[in-house]
């Protein structure tokens, strides 16, 4: 069964076919233009590249946050609109997982995976590697490098950065407390490669099921709590 | 043929499903006006998320109100322009990657043409040529509607759309958003000639409209009462206002008919379910011997059907997309 995984919380687009867990092809596009244009087209170049229909996807696995809410959108709304004209269902995934997924797989490497948050926070979860697979350490959240600092010391070990944060992590951290290293940069970004191994052996669920995982609340929400509270 | 349309460009997210242009099989409407109303107007960040929300759910109960199945979808349309950016964007990629994967064509609508083709759906005999007040929340504009996708605008608005000037000043009569129906309400029981309100001209177009200023006096009367205690007569302001904004409209529309010779006369958009606009386009038209085409209060504000009518009419004209297709904030008629 070919699997569409598709990737587009950040800056650069991607999307990646797998059959029966095979990884087949990836495509990424990180030219600046709206992910709106470029993402399934890309798709769709995978699909004819190989041969393929886009009749032949029997599921799709996309990231579902956190990272760009446009981003995510577009992406998701993709999502959407496939599995609900082919009626087959959607593994939603999370950004921080797949880009665990999609990092260094050496065994007890720690990852430490990030996105650019803005307001000083970043979208963060941490992971260590057991047999080649990620493992959750923490739940995703948006956290301020403040408070990240403690605690990636609490667990004396190296860490690999990961994610469109990474940079962001590695230069605003102590480095002289911690232990920092930058995955090498073509495992750095996320991208729909992750997304995909990080969908494997999680549940479809159908479409309408599918919902964002935005971790922070619309900015309006966000000033009328503060004004209520 | 069939086409199933997509609108997402507001606070509606709608999926309709249209016959060959004209006759609509359902248009499941799912309206987010309450979750924008504590914030006295549509917040863009919670309209596209909601859109992402229900999107798939309306495609399948629209699917199943018509009780067709997939296969006998002929084509996908949706709003691709102008709309608040990341709510268009949904219902966009939606229907380009529905579109793909159901191997049928793709048809990008313009949202107010998608307005002045309810028109269609409401009255199966009307065909272009005709002249078409396009009146909503984000744009008032006269067009020349010379085909079916051949539209010149004769003039517009140079600051606040009409419906833009209702609801603002809704919200300094204190009647909360969205403004038209409770002012409509109110302006029922006013006597609309208490208060005296603008009716500006603006630069040299005579078809070109301004409310910004109407806003205005109509926020300072309200702020005047309230700081000098003097009783403010909240239903006679709305129906001044009311009465305001229909003489600009409705002149300048029974003008340029007669200077283009037009005998037929459609208006279109939300704010077209006004009933002062309504019953004044009705007595002018009448007076000037003009047709006068005016949708049903269900098909004047955002829904699926009207975008499914004009994508047949663009359909036939030959403009289709591929999944390339983007979303734009802005985009001329
Ligand atoms: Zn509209």
């Amino acid at each position: 069964m070919l699997m569409l995984a598709l990737e587009s919380s950040a800056k650069a687009a991607s999307a990646a076919l797998f059959e029966d867990e095979k990884l087949l092809a990836v495509s990424v596009s990180n030219a600046g233009l709206t992910h709106s244009r470029t993402l399934l087209p890309m798709a769709e170049d995978l699909l004819r590249n190989l041969d393929k229909s886009v009749r032949d996807v029997g599921l799709v696995a996309v990231a579902h946050g956190p990272g760009s809410f446009t981003g995510l959108r577009i992406g998701m709304a993709e999502a959407k609109g496939l599995c609900w004209a082919l009626q087959i269902p959607v593994i939603g995934v999370s950004t921080l997982e797949a880009m665990a997924f999609g990092g260094p797989d050496m065994d007890s490497s720690m990852l430490c995976c990030a996105m650019d948050a803005r307001r000083g926070q970043v979208y963060n979860a941490l992971f260590t590697v057991r047999d080649g697979r990620p493992v959750r350490l923490t739940d995703d959240r948006a956290i301020s490098l403040a408070e990240l600092e403690p605690e990636l010391n609490s667990y004396g070990k190296p860490w690999i950065l990961l994610g469109d944060g990474a940079e962001l992590c590695y230069n605003t951290l102590d480095k002289d407390k911690l232990s920092l290293h930058l995955a090498p940069e073509p495992l750095r970004l996320q991208n729909a490669r992750g997304v995909g191994l990080a969908a494997m052996g999680k549940a479809p669920q159908p479409v309408d099921a599918l919902l964002p995982v935005y971790l922070r609340l619309s900015q309006a929400e966000r000033e009328r709590q503060a004004k209520l509270s | 043929m069939l086409i199933l349309s997509v609108e997402s460009s507001c606070d509606e997210t709608a999926v309709a499903l249209v016959k060959d242009g004209r006759c609509v099989l359902t248009d499941q409407i799912f309206s987010q006006a309450d979750l924008h109303a504590v914030y006295g107007g549509v917040v863009p960040e919670i309209a596209a998320r909601s859109h992402l929300e229900v999107i798939s759910l309306l495609a399948e109960r629209a699917l199943t109100a018509a009780g067709i199945t997939r296969a006998d979808v002929d084509a996908v349309a949706c709003t691709y322009a102008p709309g608040l950016i990341g709510a268009v964007l949904v219902g966009v990629n939606f229907a380009k990657s529905a579109a793909l994967a159901l191997g049928v064509p793709l048809i990008p609508v313009h949202h107010i043409r998608g307005h002045i083709a309810a028109n269609y759906i409401a009255y199966p005999e009307l065909e272009p040529p005709f002249l078409c007040l396009a009146i909503s929340g984000g744009n008032t504009m006269l067009v020349d509607v010379r085909g079916y996708t051949d539209m010149h605008i004769l003039g517009q608005t140079r600051d606040d759309a009409a419906g833009e000037c209702f609801d603002k000043s809704a919200r300094v009569l204190g009647l909360g958003y969205p403004g038209g129906k409770p002012i409509d309400d109110l302006a029922k029981r006013g006597d609309d000639t208490r208060y005296e309100l603008p009716r500006p001209y603006v630069g040299q177009n005579p078809y070109d409209m301004s409310f910004s200023g109407l806003k205005t006096a109509v926020i300072n009367i309200a702020h005047h009462c309230e700081q000098t205690g003097e009783p403010l007569d909240k239903a006679g302001l709305a129906a001044s206002l009311c009465r305001a904004v229909s003489e600009s409209l409705v002149g300048r529309t029974m003008a340029a008919a007669k200077e283009l010779g037009y005998t037929k006369i459609a208006v279109a958009g939300g704010v077209a379910a006004n009933s002062r606009i309504r019953a004044d386009f009705t007595a002018a038209c009448e007076k000037a011997g003009c047709a006068l085409y005016i949708p049903p209060m269900k098909l004047c504000g955002d829904n699926g059907a009207m975008i499914g009518a004009q994508g047949y009419y663009e359909y036939l004209a030959g403009r289709t997309a591929d999944s390339r297709l983007n979303a734009y904030a802005t985009m001329p008629l």
